[in-house]
């Protein structure tokens, strides 16, 4: 095998990878109708380029009787397709190969079935060049049209045969050179049968040519004037050819003008303008006001209040069993313990249990929606549709397990420390022995009771200023131990009044932390995709 | 009394006017081929059967048509004997079409009685688009001869044109050449020209020397396949032009042999006229059908799209539904509000009525903040405005998404509409409107209750604002929703409100007035999610053809049947 694998210039391979990168971010985000195209190019690019992308495929492509495969013949210097009169003459693909590469492969890609070869001999500068003669594109057979469709994508350099008659045809312009327009690299013009002209004529159709070519978006196409019933103008198409064929870039030239026109349709199908040359503008992040919105939006949503409420209540409840009046507090046993109440454990936090919280409302589910879309909408302002529906999508893509997340969150967020604060027990230890006190001078009373009840000479009772000690013992029990209550009743008060903005913290930390993990995160990760799929358009361009 | 013809030419006006409104915007299967018909029959009754009809035997119209580069300027002009129309290499060459007439018969075009689109010039070659009248004496008289423009070059004025002109013709002169006689653009117009059983004699111009007849053989045989056998069939060889810039009369003798003998025998010619007029005139019902169809088609694609957008919608209608009647509304800021407004005593005291609204204002004086019944006014609206929004804009991104599915709602939302995809900006200030609406109509109801009931005098003595709001709450408590620790943490106070309302108007009543308040809230709710839909419905609407169009259409293209069987019963073949 005399093929010589070359790889691809490192120029197209990398675009032709950013491409692919493209395609694959675009997939599923992008219509179909942009990206389907530009898939099919990075698969034709590949089998291209495995092909041998040292031999240059050059189709003759035209209308019907314009004479293409009188020229292919020409080229040639063979009669190896059939012409005639009868319209339309050529019905398949016909290939032709110069060289010592038979190009199969090559040639079963392109589909061509009937070969020629024509051998080392008789190559000559055409050496390396596969040469086809195609089906007209205009004809009543709509067979035809198909194939030449086919095939004008896949060939490195398209040879486009016009005749003073036709050329300019709306068939030709409209249909394939319009859509060519990046293509200049990649196309040759012929006007063909310039025999049925005088000299005159020639000249101010081949200016005519030219216009309407450029008309199409194509400059700098070489147009040459051919007959191949005078034989003039052929060898000047064969040399352009041979100088195409020994450059041995004519696959890469036509995949970069490919490539080009793809890049364009991405950048057209999302508005985004041109294409950058770079892009290194950072993402823009959601505000700190947006955030605190969300996190506002998800702790009344996570039902925070309900459970700041019971954490401070909660509080006030204990201290009060422990810092009041010691013959009262057991009532306050049979209160209902807040917390409990609400199946949560504030000290031993257990992420898996479900709280008895009340399910978010759909008021509340309806704010985190509106502050969610707050969110991305801030971020994606500047971006080019379909993006700010792509991000907002990301962003909402976790709405519907957020009840169970923040529940879970909840119930594991350690809401206070559990440790009782020393003062409640030296205050309960006071509390006991003011109320040992009160029972001490009652119970001295009863006594002083029973010995004058009984007319017993009664002990004598030890005064502080004129006031009986057991007197004393018993009022200032209960006044002392009434006033140390609600003195602690109030101290109690603020300190529930921290815990509760403590545990308010703790929840607002841990639902910031959700809020960044599931709506944040999916959300940047969307507008991350944005830029590489921007970046990798930006480096699909030609540098 | 009317004349058969006068009532064909009314049906026509009917039947034009009907066709011209048609519109056709959606781009579903079949969309452009109905719009290129409905272009051609507007365009053929303007400029061809109208006329026709009006004037039987006005001067036959022979167009001169074909591809560019077919020779078709040089054919008239070797025809007539002059220089009446530029020849040329450069394509496409003829940009405003040629009449070429008998100077007797001049008057017949130079008015705007056939082609009255197109603007007239006599003298010098006009300029685009103007029809050139030329008087020849070479040309019989009672035939005149239209070199149109080519029908398929890069200029698409051209291609417009020329079809145009072959719609108005009597009589096709086809020219087509050894290398253009199995182009595909020329076979469509051929079909048309079948299709309508327009008159047609074919040229094959440029035959090379010698293989003439084969070419010849093949068009002919093509001529056959398509139904197009009787046609007359010329062979003009290629040939060096003289020194005019005309071809050999010998070559295109066979041709002005037929013309002349066309324009000596004006039977002949009423004949042609004849034929291709009633030809048209069948091909109607044919193409009003097409038209009829193709507008269903669209009407039925468009209510495709408004159902996906009602269904959105409902979904919308739906979820703010339940929203409300769960009763969780009252959580969240209304709860808090109303604890605030039933918890410091406030609705007791504003009970009392007078000394209430005294309280209420003195309040708001010193502390600056609005009385706690506005407050709860507020937290009835956001509440509600959150629901809406949040449904509206799922609604809108539903719908989006589901029209960008299908390349007619593609076409509807595509680029410049991206903020469709969301609620609309005015949507939090109509949801205000019609909250504060719907708490109008709520004291509305609340006043009328009590001033019908035997409670009157007792009810009076009480503020029929705050049991207004008492019943708003009772809204979104009422049916039941409170449950487990939901009622311990939201229902002691709520219950409260209940029973006051109770107290005052009786359970019964209070159970109305909660259903009546809820269905009026939906009722506005719904209301203002049909203004977001609106901007949905209108694209899809303003799209298609109105709900009788077709039928219309149909009823017209039936009417110009039953007219030309009584104008032509006896003249079909």
């Amino acid at each position: 095998m005399g093929r010589t694998a070359r790889r691809a210039p490192s120029g197209l391979s990398s675009r032709l990878a950013a491409l692919a990168e493209v395609v694959l971010i675009a997939d599923g985000r992008l219509s179909e109708s942009t990206v389907t195209p530009a898939r099919m190019l990075v698969e034709r690019a590949g089998a291209r380029l495995a092909l041998g992308p040292h031999l240059t495929v050059v189709a003759l492509a035209g209308g019907t009787g314009s004479g293409k495969s009188s020229l292919f013949n020409a080229l040639a210097e063979v009669d190896l397709a059939t012409t005639g009169v009868r319209r339309p003459t050529t019905s398949a693909a016909q290939a032709c190969v110069w060289g010592s590469d038979p190009a199969d492969e090559l040639l079963e890609w392109v589909g061509a079935t009937q070969r020629h070869r024509l051998g080392d001999g008789s190559a000559g500068e055409l050496d390396g060049l596969v040469l086809l003669d195609l089906p007209d594109h205009d004809s009543t057979a709509v067979a035809h049209q198909l194939e030449v469709n086919r095939l004008v994508e896949l060939v490195d350099v398209l040879v486009w045969v016009l005749d003073p008659q036709k050329y300019a045809d709306a068939a030709v312009h409209d249909t394939y050179l319009r859509p060519l327009a990046g293509h200049s690299a990649v196309l040759v013009v012929v006007l063909n049968q310039i025999d049925l002209l005088d000299v005159a004529a020639r000249e101010s159709c081949l200016a005519d040519v030219g216009r309407l070519v450029a008309q199409d978006g194509l400059r700098d196409v070489p147009v040459i004037a051919t007959s191949t019933r005078t034989g003039a103008g052929v060898a000047d198409l064969r040399q352009l050819l041979a100088v195409r064929v020994a450059a041995k870039h004519a696959a890469v030239l036509r995949l970069e003008a490919d490539v080009d026109r793809t890049a364009i349709a991405f950048a057209a199908a999302g508005d985004q303008g041109a294409i950058p040359k770079s892009d290194s503008t950072p993402a823009r992040s959601v505000s700190k006001q947006g955030k605190q919105d969300l996190v506002r939006a998800l702790a009344s949503a996570a039902g925070a209040d309900v459970v700041v409420d019971a954490v401070v209540r909660d509080h006030r409840r204990q201290a009060a069993g422990m810092t009041g009046w010691p013959f009262t507090t057991w009532l306050r046993k049979l209160r209902p313990d807040p917390l409990r109440r609400l199946h949560l454990s504030p000290s031993q936090p257990v992420e898996s249990s479900r709280s008895s919280l009340p399910a978010a409302s759909p008021v509340q589910l309806a704010r985190v929606t509106n502050a969610t879309n707050a969110a991305s909408d801030s971020v994606t302002s500047q971006l080019p549709q379909p993006w700010p529906r792509l991000v907002r999508r990301a962003a909402g893509s976790r709405e519907a397990d957020l009840p169970d997340v923040l529940d879970r969150a909840v119930a594991g967020t350690q809401l206070t420390s559990g440790r009782r604060p020393a003062w409640w027990s030296v205050v309960r230890l006071l509390q006991r022995a003011l109320g040992a006190a009160a029972l001490i001078g009652v119970l001295w009373l009863a006594l002083l009771f029973v010995f004058s009840y009984f007319r017993l000479p009664e002990p004598p009772t030890p005064k502080v200023r004129e006031i009986p000690w057991p007197t004393l013992l018993l009022l200032g029990g209960v006044l002392l131990g009434w006033l140390v209550a609600v003195i602690s009743r109030y101290v109690a008060r603020a300190a529930a009044a921290r815990r509760g903005r403590r545990a308010r913290r703790a929840l607002d930390e841990r639902i910031a932390a959700i809020a960044d993990e599931a709506i944040l995160a999916p959300m940047m990760a969307e507008v991350e995709v944005y830029q590489a799929f921007r970046a990798a358009l930006s480096r699909t361009v030609r540098s | 009394m009317q004349t058969p013809q006068s009532s064909l030419v009314d049906a026509l006006v009917e039947l034009r006017a009907a066709a011209v409104g048609m519109r056709l915007g959606l781009p579903i299967d079949g969309a452009p081929a109905a719009v290129a018909t409905q272009h051609e029959l507007v365009g053929q009754i303007d400029d061809y059967l109208l006329p026709r009809l009006r004037q039987l035997d006005a001067p036959l119209l022979m167009v001169v048509g074909g591809s560019t580069g077919a020779g078709k300027s040089t054919l008239v002009n070797s025809l007539v004997g002059a220089a009446v129309s530029a020849a040329g290499v450069l394509r496409p060459t003829t940009r405003a079409p040629v009449l070429v007439c008998n100077p007797g018969d001049v008057d017949w075009f130079t008015g705007d009685r056939v082609l009255p689109g197109l603007p007239r010039s006599t003298g010098a070659q006009g300029g685009h688009h103007a029809l050139h009248v030329v008087p020849h004496p070479q040309v019989p008289q009672g035939l005149a001869l239209l070199d149109a423009p080519d029908i398929d070059s890069v200029v698409t004025e051209n291609r417009e044109l020329s079809r145009q002109l072959l719609a108005a013709a009597d009589l096709w002169l086809f020219v087509t050449t050894a290398a253009r006689y199995a182009d595909a653009v020329p076979w469509d117009l051929l079909h048309a020209a079948r299709a309508r059983s327009t008159a047609l004699a074919v040229v094959l111009n440029r035959a090379p020397p010698g293989s003439g007849p084969e070419v010849s053989a093949h068009l002919r045989e093509m001529l056959q396949d398509n139904g197009l056998g009787d046609s007359s069939l010329f062979v003009v060889d290629e040939s060096v032009l003289d020194e005019r810039g005309m071809l050999a009369d010998a070559s295109i003798a066979p041709v002005r042999g037929w013309m002349n003998t066309l324009g000596a025998d004006a039977e002949a010619r009423a004949a042609v006229v004849r034929g291709t007029l009633v030809g048209a005139l069948d091909s109607i019902p044919q193409r009003v059908n097409t038209l009829a169809n193709a507008a269903e088609a669209q009407r039925s694609a468009a209510a495709a799209l408004l159902a996906e957008a009602h269904a959105a919608y409902a979904r919308a209608r739906d979820e703010v539904d339940e929203g409300v009647t769960s009763g969780a509304l009252l959580r969240g800021e209304v709860l808090a509000r109303w604890q605030d407004f039933v918890g410091t005593g406030e609705f007791m005291r504003s009970l009392e009525s007078r000394i209430g609204v005294l309280r209420d204002r003195l309040r708001a004086a010193f502390s600056g903040r609005p009385p706690a019944g506005t407050e709860l006014k507020a937290a009835l609206e956001s509440s509600v405005e959150s629901l809406v929004r949040a449904a509206a804009d799922r609604a809108a991104d539903r719908t989006y998404e589901s029209w960008s599915a299908s390349a007619a709602g593609r076409a509807l939302v595509g680029s410049g509409a991206a903020h469709l995809a969301r609620a609309s900006t005015t949507l939090p200030a109509a949801v205000e409107r019609e909250v504060r609406a719907w708490q109008g109509h709520v004291l509305e109801l609340v006043s009328q209750e009590g001033a019908g009931k035997r409670t009157a005098a007792r009810f009076l003595s009480y503020s029929v604002n705050a049991a207004g709001l008492a019943v708003m709450v009772t809204v979104f408590a009422h049916t039941g929703g409170l449950t487990g620790g939901e009622v311990a943490v939201a229902g002691g106070t709520s219950a409260l409100g209940q029973k006051l309302l109770e107290a005052v108007f009786g359970d019964q009543a209070v159970r109305a007035l909660a259903e009546s308040a809820r269905t009026d809230l939906l009722a506005r709710v719904e209301s203002v999610l049909a203004a977001e839909r609106e901007r949905f419905d209108e694209r899809a609407i303003a799209a298609v053809a109105g709900a009788d169009a077709a039928a219309q259409l149909r009823a017209a293209g039936a009417l110009v049947g039953a007219a030309r069987r009584g104008a032509f019963a006896a003249s079909r073949p």
